[in-house]
């Protein structure tokens, strides 16, 4: 006799014995899924513009490492010399280039109004509430379906791994994936990469043109003339 | 009747059970965490950017929220990336490939977005985001 029982009462499949991480990469993992969280909280708490910056670079390096752990270690290159080298020191010059130190100004000024904060605080919560849960029973799904998938491809990856050429500490072997990242991204993804190439242009050019100052509008014989003789009036006002 | 009755009683038995193979799984999960761990980081980083975005005032902070929540996005990429890798299906890759381009497409964005803000605050002198309300009636 079957009992009656919902759904949710059913233990799962007690087979849950596929991890990816294990000894000292959970450890690591942990530690940066912690920092990663708590240094991106920071980000948004933080109350000066550059504090927010440097925890933001310490979140994107935690990720990189996260990504490093998922064995995707030519995008974890690519986020620390693209985000931090790049991006993040934008950002910084921007904040140097228009900082208006409202950080001094008392707690309610880097925030919106108090309901706001509030409203996006509970929905924060529910989104999070409502996300992990279906993480949770997406996950279980997932993984009841392809659960003779993974093993299958289990053994297979052992021997495949048993190919690979050792590297030249001799502890590790040096995978292929940024070879078929690259060759992916090259053959499959062609276009789109050409497309991103010239998105890059457009980038470059709209940032000089929306980042001129009057003077250089003027000198490129781009403004209204109107519009000249006003600055001009207001400055020598000023 | 009986039946009913022991039928309940089975499911509290076997709801007694679950939890405490459910505190085994829990503590599995710890030690060993799979690709649901990382979808979570995932969620959680990318609500973190949403608040950000919602809460703050000041513009590039809001910018650095968005960069947050393109990187949740990029994680889970890469975190299914790997799960196909691990099914063993042959175009694994894509989603780092995918990643590649979120990147490219946020460092244009950053470029962009950052010279606005240049350009605003040489016009409105304010990087407060309920101050600049040009296009509001």
């Amino acid at each position: 006799m079957k009992p009656f029982c919902p759904s949710s009462l059913i233990p799962p499949p007690s087979s849950l014995n596929y991890m990816i991480l294990s000894g000292w990469e959970a450890v690591f993992f942990w530690v940066f899924a912690v920092a990663a969280l708590v240094t991106g909280l920071l980000t948004i708490l933080a109350r000066n513009a550059v504090h927010s910056a440097l925890f933001l670079i310490s979140a994107l390096v935690s990720i990189a490492a996260l990504f490093i752990m998922l064995g995707a270690e030519f995008i974890a290159g690519v986020q620390i010399l693209v985000y931090i080298g790049g991006v993040m020191v934008l950002f910084l010059f921007v904040i140097m280039l228009v900082n208006v130190g409202a950080e001094e100004r008392g707690r309610d000024l880097i925030f919106n109004s108090a309901p706001q904060v509030w409203a996006s605080t509970i929905l924060a919560m529910l989104l999070a509430f409502g996300l992990v849960y279906a993480i949770h029973q997406g996950w279980e799904g997932l993984h009841r379906r392809d659960q003779d998938v993974l093993r299958q491809a289990d053994a297979q990856r052992v021997l495949a791994q048993r190919e690979l050429a050792v590297a030249a500490t001799g502890t590790t072997r040096i995978t292929r994936e940024t070879e078929r990242v690259g060759s992916s991204l090259y053959r499959y993804a062609s276009l789109p990469f050409e497309i991103a190439s010239v998105l890059l242009l457009v980038a470059i050019i709209g940032s000089v043109m929306l980042a001129r100052t009057i003077k250089q509008e003027a000198a490129a014989d781009d403004v209204d003339p109107e519009v000249l003789r006003e600055t001009a009036a207001t400055e020598e006002q000023g | 009747m009986s039946n009913l009755f022991v039928s309940v009683v089975l499911c509290l038995l076997q709801g007694i059970t679950e939890t405490s193979s459910r505190a085994d799984i829990v503590k599995q999960g710890i030690r060993n965490p799979d690709l649901s761990k990382f979808l979570v980081i995932a969620a959680l980083l990318f609500i973190i950017g949403v608040a950000g975005v919602l809460v703050r005032r000041n513009i590039i902070v809001i910018f650095m929220a968005i960069e947050l929540i393109l990187n949740a996005a990029n994680l889970n990429f890469i975190a299914f990336s790997r799960y196909l890798q691990e099914t063993g299906n042959l175009n694994a890759v894509a989603g780092q490939v995918f990643a590649v381009f979120v990147i490219v497409v946020a460092a244009a964005e950053a470029a962009i977005g950052l010279g606005i803000v240049i350009a605003l605050y040489r016009n409105k002198e304010t990087i407060w985001v309920d101050e600049i309300d040009l296009l509001k009636w």
